[in-house]
This record gives C-alpha cells, structure tokens and sequence, in this order.
C-alpha cells in the first residue's frame, strides 16, 4: 500500500477531533430546535450562542455581528446581493481572481442594472490599492477584494483598500474563507464591514460558515422566512454545524501562530526541492505575501491533470490548475489574470499543506513528483 | 477509480513511447479545446505495421490511448488503419469517461494520419 499524503487543504479539511467532540452531543441529546423555549430548544440555542461568542472573541467583534450560513458561497452571496438589494443600483468594485461566490453573483447584479468593476492583478496576483482607488465612483456601494486567494495564496493588501473605503464609507466586504484562521484577520484595523468565512477549510465541518457583518451596514436579507439570525438570514439553525465551526474557530485562534511559520517552511521546503530538481518550472504567486500552506508550481510541457493523476497513484492529492470539463481545458482564471502564458498556466499543480502535513510527506512528494514529470515530459512531442 | 484498470496501467508503463528515427508513416491528432496532441510513427513491411511509437502531450486519458493504441495497430495492414475510429481505441483502453472520449478521438487521427502518410510513400516509392 502506498504512503497516503493530502495537500489539498485549500479544498477541504478534515474535521479536527475536537470539533467533532464538541459536535457530537448536538446531534444526539441535544437535538432540540434553538427557537423552541422548552429545555430541549435551550439546550440548543445554548450551543448557538456559545458558538457565536466564540466566534466574536476570536474576530473581537460583537457576537450580535456574527451571522451563521450553509457556506462561504451563501456568506458571499449575502454580503454582496444584501448591500445590493439596500441600495437598489450602483457600482460594485471587486478584482478578476475572486472566488466564482464573489464573480459570478457580480455578474448576476450585472444583468439587474447593477455595474460592476473587476481589477486586474500583477504577476503575483496582487491588487493594487490605487487600482481600487481610481475604480471608486459617486455610486461605488461595495468593494468586494478576498484576502487570499484560494488557488496562489497571494495575501491582498486588505488594510489599505479599507482605508480608502473607510474614508468615503463605502461598504468593504472581504473573503476570508482562505484566511481566517490561518493568517491574522482584524477586521477593525483593516476596516472590514463585511467577512466571509467557512468551516470546512480550517478544519471544520461543511455546509457551514459564517458572515460578519458590522454594526450600521445598510443591508438587506435574501433568503425570507422566519426570524432567524436576527431576521439576517431565515432557517432553523445547523446546530451541530454551528457549534463544530465555533470550536474550529476557536482552535485556530489557538494553533495558528505556531502553526503559520511551520507550514510556511514547509512549504518552502516543497518548493526548494522542487525547484532545484527540474528546469522549466516556476512558483506562483506572491514569494512572501502568500498563505502558508499554499504552493502552486507550473511545470511547462506537461498538463496539470496528467500530474494529478499520476501523484494519484502514488497516494498523493493535489489539485490542477487547468480543469478539463467535457473536454474543453480551460487554464486556471487566476493564472491567466496573473498574465502567465497559457502553455505555462496549462501544467500547474497547487499543493496546499496543513496541520497534519510532515517533512517526511513533503519529501516523499518531491521524490514522487520530479521523477513523474520527467517521464511525462519524455512522452511529449515537442511544440513549436 | 474514475478510470479502468488498463487505463491505469498504459498510464503507469506506456508502451511504444518516443520518438522513431527514420519512419515509414508519421501523424498527429489534435484537440485544440484541450491543447492535447499525439504524434504517432509508422514502421512498415509488407503493407504491414511492424512497430510504432508514440509522443503525446495530454491528460492522462490520452496519454494511455496512446499507448494502447499503438500496441492494438502492431501486425495490422495499413489498409484497415485508414478507416480505424476512435471506438476502437476507447475500447482498448478498457473504456473511457464520456469527458474524456476525445482521448480515443486524438489518437485515432493520429494513427490514420499516419497510415496515410506511409500509404502516401509507398505509391511515390
Ligand atoms: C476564497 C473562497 N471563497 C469562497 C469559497 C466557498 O466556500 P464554501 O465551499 O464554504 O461554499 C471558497 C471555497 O473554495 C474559497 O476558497
């Protein structure tokens, strides 16, 4: 049997010990609906409650900012759709290597008379401040910029976007479903009205996530029904979800600042090792403003899927860059807005490392991967 | 698996791959949506192919049809391959997933490409 080694924590994670622990009795004797009075409704609305404290000890915000939802999609989707629905029209600001939560529900205000603003990025996939700065109209209602991107890592200069939307108080809403937890998040110094996060990246379960909303940000809600969440969003609460996210969150809180600069040598490691290995391969993404864990490499002359599969079979997975749907490739967006050459952008693979990830692992992926791509390179007719 | 067992194995130990010096018919297939591109080579005797290789840049699907198509065309006539389809080589490579038939589809126009090609040499020969 092979080694079996996950580096695709930027896609999902496993459900740490302890969240499951903490999940376990919601499940089970304390299943009662949080909105009931009685004891078994309390002892629910209990672990919501606890969960949302948590949560807001964690981001230091009020626990009444702190909206629960199915998702960093659902959370995505409220933030930017609620403003919108408040406002009515006007102009959004967001940049071309958002996450499809954020892109494509721009695109859809787009097609109900909203307009919107989508920025580039530099080879690194970096957003420019004065970028957002010279974007920003009479009628901006929202900036929307991720603080990491899920695919390259790279870390936005979030703290000086907010500031410029402070100035004019426009609504800021970030993407945090990469970073919170794994790199320092402060929503006052960074002058964020508005944050998306999600369980199942940091060790939580799926299907549950959370929005911070600030006190005072015009918005409305878009899922009607009961009084839920403060009427921000209807529908009898995930329980156990909730209290698993809480948990997690609170256990990044803990663990992340020992386990940042762990990853990021690991991850150093990978690339180094790599790297120095073959010819024709290059990192991309910010060299140090990146997610710790997050690697993403181009191996020129091969296809991404074909090194998917092939660490596959070794018991490794990793993600590709370039997705072959129905037979149509299509080169990663992101690298693309990075301005990277397609026949680069066409063989990149993304390691995304985490808590469980090891020398010995990284070390059997570098002894796995240079071989595979030297072979699958030899098969390769040359393009000219 | 999402892929067969034969697949897996033509991926894991490609037979016929590389470059053949001096051959008798070579062609290409092209997927230009997935930028995949198999080159095959030709070694004839008799109206017969004797060998063939192959080099392809693609997924691994194609990178297997490859594999399991040059070794299904070993001791063929050059007459068949002209009308061989991409059916033929899904089937040798123990089937593939419906987004991945154009691995077959790139493959089979490189070996009929190729046996054009020897065809051609021949008649100027
Ligand atoms: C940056 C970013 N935003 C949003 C999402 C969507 O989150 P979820 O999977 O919880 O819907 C993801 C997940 O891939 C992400 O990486």
């Amino acid at each position: 049997m092979n080694r079996r080694v996950y580096l695709d924590h930027n896609a999902s994670t496993p459900v740490h010990p302890e969240v499951l622990e903490a999940m376990l009795p919601y499940f089970g004797e304390r299943f009662g609906n949080p909105s009931s009075v009685h004891a078994f409704g309390r002892e629910a609305r209990e672990g919501v409650d606890m969960a949302r404290e948590r949560v807001a000890g964690v981001l230091r915000v009020s626990p009444d900012e702190v909206v629960f939802t199915s998702g960093g999609t659902e959370s995505d989707n409220l933030a930017i759709k609620g403003v919108a629905a408040a406002r009515g029209r006007g102009h959004l600001i967001t940049s071309a290597i958002e996450h499809h939560a954020v892109l494509r529900t721009c695109q859809a205000l787009e097609t109900q008379g909203f307009d919107a603003t989508y920025l580039p990025v530099d080879g690194d996939g970096m957003v420019d401040p004065d970028d957002v700065r010279r974007a920003l109209r009479p009628d901006t209602i929202l900036v929307s910029i991720m603080h990491a991107n899920s695919e390259v890592g790279t870390i936005q200069p979030v703290a000086a976007i907010g500031r410029l939307t402070r100035e004019r108080g426009i609504p800021f809403h970030v993407d945090a479903v990469q970073t919170l937890g794994k790199v320092p998040v402060d929503v006052n110094a960074f002058g964020i009205d508005l944050l998306s996060f999600s369980g199942h990246k940091i060790y939580g379960p799926k299907g549950i996530a959370g929005l911070y909303i600030r006190k005072g940000t015009k918005m409305l809600s878009i899922q009607h029904g009961g009084e839920h969440e403060r009427r921000r969003r209807a529908g009898t609460e995930n329980v156990p979800g909730i209290v698993g996210l809480g948990r997690a969150v609170e256990i990044r809180g803990r663990d992340m600042a020992a386990e940042a600069p762990r990853l990021t040598a690991l991850r150093n490691r990978l690339w180094e090792g790599i790297g120095a290995a073959m010819p024709e391969v290059r990192l991309n993404g910010h060299p140090t403003e990146r997610l710790p864990g997050t690697c993403n490499m181009c191996f020129r002359h091969v296809e991404s899927e074909s090194i998917v599969l092939g660490l596959d079979l070794k018991g490794i997975g990793v993600s590709a860059g370039s997705a072959c749907t129905s037979g149509n490739v299509e080169p990663s967006y992101v690298l693309v807005a990075m301005g990277i050459p397609v026949d680069w952008a066409m063989g990149s693979v993304r390691c995304s490392l985490g808590r469980s990830t090891t020398a010995e692992d990284i070390d059997y992926v570098i002894e796995s991967v240079v071989p595979l791509v030297a072979k699958l390179r030899s098969l390769s007719p040359a393009r000219v | 698996m999402r892929y067969s067992e034969t697949l897996i194995d033509h991926f894991r130990n490609p037979r016929n791959a590389g470059m053949m010096r001096e051959p008798d018919g070579v062609g290409e297939g092209e997927y230009p949506e997935c930028m995949d591109l198999a080159r095959v080579y030709l070694r004839v005797r008799d109206g017969q192919v004797v060998e063939a290789r192959f080099q392809t840049y693609g997924c691994g699907p194609t990178i297997a049809a490859s594999s399991a198509g040059t070794e299904l065309i070993i001791g063929s006539p050059l007459g068949t391959l002209v009308g061989l389809t991409g059916a033929q080589i899904e089937s040798a490579v123990g089937g593939l997933p419906e987004d991945r038939v154009h691995a077959a589809e790139v493959v089979s126009a490189a070996i009929r490409a190729a046996a054009r090609d020897a065809l051609r040499r021949m008649a100027r020969s």
